[in-house]
């Protein structure tokens, strides 16, 4: 296995000595400068509120769709996919949550106070990060620049929610020296249980969430710098509404070492290595759940520790950044059931039996400028993906005979050519690609899922899902206007999904059957989104879209998770210190459900809300007070997507302030 | 390179202060099941010449199967009595004064690899101040037989996993089912293997005492066991596992098949017993509906096993 790795990152090398043009590049770059540049992103807010958590950010986004369990620790679906299928990473870090019904995605174990952007890459332009076939989501952290004119900077941020009691407070700091940067947040959110559109109360919605983060980088040289990062998270009384059981602690600890090069000649620009550990810890608690008929303890743990390599390289019109990735996960949980009788014996087992998850892939995406109006964007992934149950004989007992080890090729390419030209912009483009299943997926054990109220049972053996994917989109912008329509079609071959399983009896007391992770021959999805925008005054500002999905199986019947057609409308207008803005969105009835996944027809919901801010200054202080509130006709709804159909919240009025120091 | 080594240290802090312990698998599935693995001396007789060791696992005999293997030693001559026609009786005598054997091999044949005699007997009682046993064991040297008696003690069986169970079958047959492997299951498929005995009614009225046509037991030949593994507690709803497979007998006697355990606790095996014709002996079928909340109805003819 090593020596595998070690033969990929030798090719990798090789492969770049030979993409190394040997004309010298004039182009003279300071570190200071491109730091700078690399500084200039975009703030985790929404035009709607401006204090947002990570799950309300991404929800911003059109290829986002969430799986809500209560109010906490959504689970992003990206292109209508679950995350199985994407890869999501925090600064190219592989991160995997602890939890065996998905009660803690990655974007759980950040705060939007540590961000400074999420990256989103639709189908195989996100395998940069490892194999994919959704795409990947990678959250960026802050980081500030070295020598900064304003030395200390800072900013806090305070919020009030009332239908939920939810009480928010942001800090972050930061310093930047010519030497020395340090960045720092703290944050620490708490809600009560929310209330529906009926005014009842949606009992164990609960949460408590604190968030630190430490990042400190050093210049070691003009050129080169190190830094070492730290995000610590603690969340603890996290109630599921739509489980049956509620999160006691769950505990990330989330670091890295990375040394960054600048090459002031040459083509290569900067290189970038990082190693970096996370370990997760997530106990799940069913005390608070009387109704039980059995007590039960699910604790997981899930460690990771990998390096990320990158180089990336210019040269004239051809821009490349070669990539070297390798990680070691192993995830672990557990199950234990109390007998009525407590001093009975208890009964153990594994829902993943020590499942380790090696990885090691080289990737490469490239764009080359083919004209002044078009551009080429090509790039693959080779990767290696190896797994080891340590406990096999858990799996034996679906599947005898199964492999401890298995070890898989995840190839994945892509291209697309985009045109630019008087405001008009088209881009096509393909991919293909495989994804190696996940440890649920492979070696999951009685992993109840309250959704379709299955047992499922993972398979050793699944083949790899191949994922074959054209896109395209058109658009238009000037001035005043916008228009962008875009749209995928995934053919997935192998699709992975649970299947009724005859001979298994169920384990957990509310489950109806048992569920294998089977192969269907193959799924489609398609995806299409239309944004549009048009300043109707130069204050007045309209944004609106509208998305579509489908994803049939093999037989034409639909598949789970896929949203109906949703739209979103939003009117903005400023006036002076005053910012005004309302918005409307909602799904239209969930007509393509699919009964056979535990799906119910889902109607058709609106929500209608309203924000307004005053922009202020105390002392020198840059001051943002804003009030809003959401759903304001109290509507009572579920979306397609809410577990066991529960209600969202009803009529929410919010208030927020923010200080930049 | 001061900052790695902070960081190193700072990992180490955090991962090693998780606050809820993994659990030791190998140590969870020990607890609850002792394993016997090597053969220690029960006890030893002597008379006149002869002494005779008796060895078991763990040194003791237990209800249910017990594989026994004898020595008898000639202290004069200094050897071992090798390929020796050595008989083996064990009888129960219970506290009306009634005596009855066991499951047992009369006959014990001589194993010159190991250089002993090896039999089984499957004890349906523990020795209590009401129930003794005694063994008879007979052999001969040099043309001359013998026989010696010797109390010995029966110790219940702690691990489940080794129970038995006696029945009268549809025929009005005795018969006896003795779990003998796995000692110690896992959560993974198991080779489950059980000796299946029956008694012979003697045919004939009793000669002089010990006279072994009066308890005559013999091994059942070419039934078939139908299995079918469900956990009886309520919370578990009668849940059951795949992919078991049925016992039948193989060379050694014995009877073999598999039994997966999804987790650890309390199962119970639910069997039905059926000849080489397919006739129900003893045994029902078990309700397979999953039925939460409600304890799972036995067969009945089962056995409790626990681990």
């Amino acid at each position: 296995m090593k020596r595998i790795i070690l033969a990929i990152f030798l090719l990798g090398l090789f492969a770049n000595a030979q993409n190394t043009p040997i004309k010298k590049d004039t182009l003279n770059v300071a570190l200071d400068e491109v730091i700078v540049i690399a500084a200039k992103k975009k703030k985790i807010e929404t035009e709607m509120k401006m204090a947002v958590s990570v799950d309300e950010f991404l929800a911003s986004s059109d290829n986002i769709s969430f799986i809500k369990r209560g109010a906490y620790a959504w689970e992003p679906l990206l292109n209508n996919m679950s995350t199985e299928r994407s890869t999501v990473t925090i600064d190219g870090m592989h991160i995997f949550g602890a939890c065996t019904d998905k009660m803690d995605p990655v974007t759980s174990y950040v705060e939007s106070n540590n961000l400074s952007d999420i990256d989103i890459k639709s189908g195989q332009e996100g395998s940069m990060h490892g194999a994919t076939v959704a795409g990947s989501i990678n959250l960026k952290r802050k980081s500030t620049s070295f020598g900064l004119n304003k030395k200390w900077n800072g900013g806090y941020q305070t919020g009030y929610e009332f239908n939920n009691d939810q009480f928010f407070n942001l800090g972050k700091l930061s310093y930047s020296g010519d030497k020395l940067v340090v960045d720092g947040s703290v944050s620490y959110r708490r809600a009560q249980n929310y209330t529906d559109g009926n005014n009842d109360e949606v009992e164990h919605s609960q949460y408590k969430k604190f968030n630190a983060s430490l990042g400190v980088a050093y210049k070691t040289s003009p050129l080169s710098s190190v830094r070492v990062d730290a995000i610590f998270d603690k969340a603890k009384d996290v109630g599921y509404p739509a489980l049956p059981m509620d999160l006691s602690l769950s505990r990330a600890l989330i670091t890295s070492v990375a040394y960054k090069r600048f090459y002031e000649d040459g083509p290569i620009k900067v290189w970038d290595t990082k190693i970096y550990f996370n370990a997760i810890e997530h106990y799940m608690d069913d005390t608070t759940r009387p109704e039980n008929l059995v007590h039960m303890d699910m604790p997981g743990w899930s460690t990771t520790y990998g390096l990320v390599s990158k180089v990336n390289f210019k040269k004239d019109d051809y821009a490349s950044e070669v990539q070297l990735n390798a990680y070691n996960n192993l995830s672990i949980a557990e199950m234990r059931m109390y007998p009525q009788d407590r001093s009975e014996r208890t009964m153990f087992a594994y829902s993943w039996p020590w499942v380790t998850t090696s990885y090691a892939g080289l990737s490469m995406s490239n764009s080359l400028d083919v004209s002044n109006i078009s551009q080429l964007n090509f790039g693959g992934t080779l990767g290696l993906n190896y797994n080891y149950s340590k406990y096999v004989e858990f799996n034996w007992i679906f599947h005898p005979g199964a492999p401890q080890k298995k070890t898989r090729f995840l190839p994945n390419i892509y291209a697309s050519y985009q045109l630019n030209m008087s405001g008009f912009d088209f881009s096509v483009g393909g991919g293909y690609g495989h994804r190696a299943p996940s440890v649920s997926e492979g070696y999951g054990y009685y992993i109840y899922n309250s959704f379709d109220r299955y047992d499922y049972i993972g398979d050793p053996d699944l083949k790899n899902e191949v994922s074959y994917e054209v896109n395209a989109s058109a658009g238009f912008k000037n001035k005043r206007a916008s228009i962008q329509a875009k749209a995928n079609y995934f053919y997935i071959q192998d699709y992975i999904i649970g299947r009724i399983l005859s001979t298994g009896s169920p384990m957990n007391y509310q489950s109806v059957g048992v569920k294998g992770y089977t192969s269907l021959d193959h799924a489609t999805l398609f995806n299409f989104s239309l944004n549009g925008s048009y300043a109707i005054l130069q204050d007045l500002h309209w944004k609106g879209s509208l998305t579509y999905a489908r994803g049939l199986d093999e037989n034409k019947n639909n598949l789970p998770f896929i949203r109906p057609l949703s739209y979103q409308t939003s009117l903005h207008f400023s006036y002076g210190k005053f910012g005004f803005l309302t918005s409307l969105n909602g799904d239209l009835k969930q007509v393509d459900y699919s009964p056979e996944y535990g799906e119910d027809e889902t109607p058709a919901y609106t929500n209608w809300n309203v924000s307004a801010d005053y922009t202020f200054h105390i002392k020198d202080h840059k001051t943002v007070l804003q009030v809003g509130a959401e759903n304001i006709f109290n509507t009572y709804y579920s979306t397609y997507a809410d577990w066991g159909n529960i209600p969202r919240m009803g009529r929410n009025v919010f208030t927020s302030l923010k200080i930049d120091l | 390179m001061r900052l790695l080594h902070l960081y190193v240290i700072a990992v180490f802090v955090v991962v090693a202060s998780c606050t809820i312990d993994k659990t030791d698998y190998e140590a969870e599935i020990s607890t609850e099941t002792t394993e016997y693995i090597d053969f220690k001396e029960v006890t030893s007789i002597t008379s006149g010449d002869y002494t005779i060791s008796i060895e078991a696992l763990n040194g003791s005999l237990y209800k249910g199967y017990n594989e026994i293997h004898l020595k008898i030693t000639n202290t004069q001559a200094n050897g071992d009595l090798e390929n020796s026609e050595v008989t083996f009786l064990p009888i129960m005598t219970d506290v009306n004064g009634n005596k009855v054997s066991c499951p047992h091999e009369y006959n014990l044949p001589y194993d010159a690899t190991e250089e002993y005699y090896k039999g089984y007997a499957v004890f349906t009682d523990e020795s209590d101040s009401t129930v003794s046993w005694q063994l008879y064991i007979g052999f001969v040297d040099n043309d001359q037989s013998y026989m010696i008696d010797h109390t010995i003690t029966v110790e219940e069986q702690t691990n489940l996993n080794l129970n038995m169970t006696a029945f009268t079958g549809n025929d009005n047959e005795q018969y006896f089912i003795a779990l003998i492997s796995p000692q110690s299951p896992s959560v993974a498929e198991n080779d489950l293997v059980a000796g299946i005995y029956k008694y012979n009614p003697p045919t004939d009225p009793a000669g002089t005492f010990p006279d072994p046509s009066q308890f005559s037991y013999s091994i059942v030949q070419n039934h078939t066991l139908l299995l079918d593994p469900r956990m009886p507690e309520p919370s578990m709803g009668n849940h059951s596992s795949p992919n078991n497979v049925d016992l039948t007998q193989q060379s050694d006697g014995l009877y073999h098949g598999v039994v997966n355990y999804t987790m650890t606790g309390n199962w119970t095996l639910n069997f039905i017993l059926q000849d080489e014709d397919g006739q129900t002996i003893k045994g029902t079928e078990v309700s397979t509906e999953f039925t939460p909340g409600i304890e799972g109805e036995k067969s009945e003819l089962y056995i409790d096993i626990l681990f």
